[in-house]
């Protein structure tokens, strides 16, 4: 049931909107503690708690105005310099922002959020009073401070504004009395007015227990707010049914399309002519612009429809500086979060599935990535330590990097580990190049701390990290220099609605590979073809390269020898796919096959003939084909060739 | 002066209050509403068009709703403009920096259709009076 009953839609624009406000807020706070006499980020921070409030009121969400209402009028305080900001009042604000996004996640499943803890109110309401937040009250706190500085939230009780308003404009409304002023006689227009007799219940409302310090009570807030982080990603991952498009460019889509109809009228004309005979070279001319011109409108208008699914990852990386802070903090770090490249776009399907392994790796950069305070000044690096988090479009690519200037990763601890844990045998680890070594933190079970931290170790490890980033056609890679730091590396195509593929062809079937893998293509003779440790392989510029056919991959007989090789670069290693032919590059919108999976098949396509292509998911054919095919496909190859 | 067809501009940062109050303004049959996110874009707006009515928040980024005010006041072709100021500003400084500012009148969010239809009423009343 819902507690918004005729507001739902209300309810979506007001979380969409107050959301995004909240954590500005969040970044502004972060900022606040570097700058705190900023006048203008305490005004901001003012206004977003101010805006929040106006639209919790509306939707009669009581606990959140209270809270609001509350950090509003301590920004009130800080900004007009009669309460100076203390890393206390800091923790307050940060864990009130915390609260605030719990009752947004309550209201996103359509519940009335439960009131804000006592602790938390007490001790705004102690820093509202002047006192220490964390002053020790044994005594119902007065009231009066604050009612005398604000009038409490409009509430039954609360004065009536038309008669204040009349007397100021001295102007009489006998008929002003709103239903809830004929509860109580009118006050008279004075200043007595404004102090409210029914102060706010909690606020009024005798504390039971001695709080012997508040804000002991408030201290794991945070703490507890990481240790949840299912509450806001699931709000995130929970697919958002609302966008918010630029007109600029939703007028894009209209114009195109409005010119796609004039183009298809010009056709329709055409086809009438050619129908009716006329078909001299001038008509024919006409019809190859015409369909030329489409082709052209067509690609634009896929290119505009596209960008109205452009979302600057800014609305993503917005959430980490607080995230990151909160973390050191807990961890007794100094660390700062610099963001840089947030106006790069990205579709936004793919940005609410980023957000997790993002979260993951900037909770790794900080808590394992990082060294301690002690460790860092014993190696003569500075206290403070910096996280770069970036993204940058790079041709058809976007680049998010993620680098510390930590302790950087061994590869011969991680390859000991590895094998400690046995996720690879002694052999397999000492063929391993110190490269290939890092990549074994994403195998699944991997955890260089002995101790799993109450921090980062909470069931989601690198190697989901890993899967979600290949989820979206994308790669991920570290570079790690030992006490210098780490840099993973996420490279992922602009959208996944279109894919650009090489479309080759095995016995007689075409099949499409992701572009992005390959890195080139050759001819395969034969007497190139040598056979290592029982694997053919080819030599390509010093280069040792296994040699796959896709048709033993995808578990079938060859109909000839295979031709060519398709250079192929994965995460981890490189080989040639072996294939008997190709028919070129293409754009393809890949559709998910219904009921069947085949292992390595990501979905088809049409091609231009209108056959149908299918596209090969390169990982999932290697995972599923490792083990044995490659063996069998050896000893064939090696056996014609010879 | 008090016709449904009178036309409204709602000022709001927030854009989901401003829905909230074209909502309402509908709710009593006010339909013809146009909106702006601070007072810099509805000065563009109310100098390029015509409008019968202003309902303003008071705190936005840019130009206030009191800044606003005091344009709209200060400017020989809006001056006799009607503006409502919306606010959960509820000092008393405020409602008089409002009232000596020009505004017609003041309402506290939250607000009911109802309140605000009586707080519409009262303005048209003082106008034609």
């Amino acid at each position: 049931m819902s507690d918004f009953g005729g507001m739902e839609d209300l309810l979506q624009d007001f979380l969409t909107e107050s959301s995004e406000l909240l954590s500005e807020v969040d970044n502004k706070l972060v900022e606040l503690e570097k700058r705190p006499n900023d006048r203008a980020l305490l005004n901001d921070i003012f206004r977003g708690f101010h805006t929040i409030k106006g639209g919790a009121g509306f939707l009669n969400v009581d606990p959140m105005v209270s809270l609001c209402h509350r950090t509003e009028n301590l920004f009130d305080k800080l900004r007009n310099g009669e309460i100076t900001l203390t890393p206390e009042i800091m923790d307050a604000i940060l864990a009130a922002t915390g609260v605030v996004r719990d009752m947004f996640g309550a209201m996103s499943q359509a519940r009335q959020p439960a009131p804000a803890d006592q602790h938390l109110l007490q001790a705004l309401d102690n820093v509202l009073e002047g006192k220490s937040a964390a002053a020790v009250s044994h005594e119902p706190p007065p009231v009066k401070p604050v009612a005398e500085e604000r009038a409490p939230l409009p509430q039954p009780g609360s004065p009536d504004w038309n008669q204040l308003y009349d007397g100021l404009l001295g102007t009489t409304t006998a008929s002003s009395h709103n239903a809830r002023e004929e509860q109580r006689p009118s006050p008279a227009l004075s200043v007595e007015i404004l102090e409210p007799e029914e102060a706010e219940p909690q606020v009024a409302a005798p504390v039971r227990q001695v709080v012997a310090d508040p804000m002991s009570a408030l201290k794991p807030a945070p703490a507890a707010t990481l240790n949840k982080p299912a509450t806001s990603s699931q709000q995130l991952s929970a697919p958002e049914t609302t966008i918010r498009i630029d007109t600029v460019r939703l007028d894009q889509v209209l114009n195109l399309s409005g010119e796609i109809g004039l183009t298809k009228n010009r056709l329709t004309t055409l086809r009438s002519d050619i129908m009716a005979g006329k078909m001299d070279s001038a008509t024919l001319k006409s019809m190859d612009e015409a369909i030329g011109q489409l082709d052209l409108l067509v690609g634009d208008l896929q290119n505009a429809v596209m960008k109205t699914r452009m979302q600057p990852i800014g609305r993503l990386f917005q959430k980490y500086p607080r995230l990151a802070r909160d973390l050191a903090r807990q961890l007794g770090k100094d660390v700062e979060l610099v963001i840089t490249g947030e106006e790069t776009e990205l579709d936004k399907t793919m940005l609410e599935d980023l957000n997790d392994p993002l979260v993951h790796l900037v909770r790794n950069a900080v808590d394992h990535g990082i060294e301690t305070a002690d460790e860092r000044a014993a190696s003569g690096k500075s206290s403070k330590a910096i996280v770069e988090l970036s993204a940058t479009q790079v041709g058809d690519h976007i680049l998010i990097e993620i680098t510390d200037d930590g302790r950087g990763m061994r590869p011969d601890v991680i390859r000991r580990k590895a094998v400690e844990k046995g996720l690879i045998d002694v052999e397999t680890a000492n063929s391993l190049d110190d490269k290939q070594s890092l990549q074994l933190i994403f195998l699944p079970g991997f955890s260089t701390k002995d101790q799993i931290s109450s921090v980062s170790g909470r069931g989601v490890g690198m190697d989901v990290v890993k899967t979600n980033i290949q989820r979206l056609n994308g790669r991920i890679d570290i570079q790690s220099i030992v006490g210098e730091g780490s840099r993973f590396t996420i490279s992922l195509p602009l959208t996944l609605a279109i894919l650009p593929v090489l479309v080759v062809k095995v016995c007689d079937q075409p099949f499409a590979v992701p572009l992005a893998m390959v890195r080139e293509i050759i001819t395969i003779r034969q007497d190139q073809v040598q056979e290592v440790s029982g694997r053919a392989t080819i030599v390509v510029r010093d280069e040792i390269l296994s040699v796959r056919s896709l048709a033993h991959l995808i578990g079938w007989q060859e109909t000839q020898l295979p031709q060519f090789g398709v250079l192929m670069q994965s995460a981890e290693h490189s080989f040639i796919l072996a294939v008997d032919s190709f028919i070129g590059r293409d754009d393809v919108v890949i559709k998910p096959l219904q009921n069947i999976r085949p292992k390595g098949i990501a979905g088809a396509t049409l091609s231009g003939d209108g056959s149908i292509v299918l596209v090969l998911d390169m990982e999932d054919l290697l995972a599923s084909a490792h083990a044995d095919n490659s063996a069998i496909m050896t000893s064939r190859l090696v056996e014609q060739t010879y | 002066m008090n016709d449904q067809n009178m036309r409204f501009l709602v000022v709001d940062d927030f854009s989901t209050m401003r829905r909230i109050v074209r909502n309402l303004l509908k709710e009593l049959g006010y339909s013809n509403v146009d909106e702006a996110e601070d007072g810099q874009v509805a000065m563009h707006k109310l100098k390029n068009g015509t409008f019968d009515f202003v309902v303003t928040d008071w705190n936005m980024p840019n130009v206030t709703g009191i800044e606003l005010l005091r344009q709209i006041r200060g400017d020989a072709q809006l001056k006799h403009l009607p503006v409502l100021m919306v606010t959960a500003e509820a000092k008393k400084e405020n409602i008089i920096e409002a009232a000596t500012a020009g505004a017609n009148g003041y309402i506290v969010k939250p607000f009911t259709a109802a309140t605000l239809d009586e707080k519409l009423k009262k303005i048209f009343a003082n106008m034609a009076k």
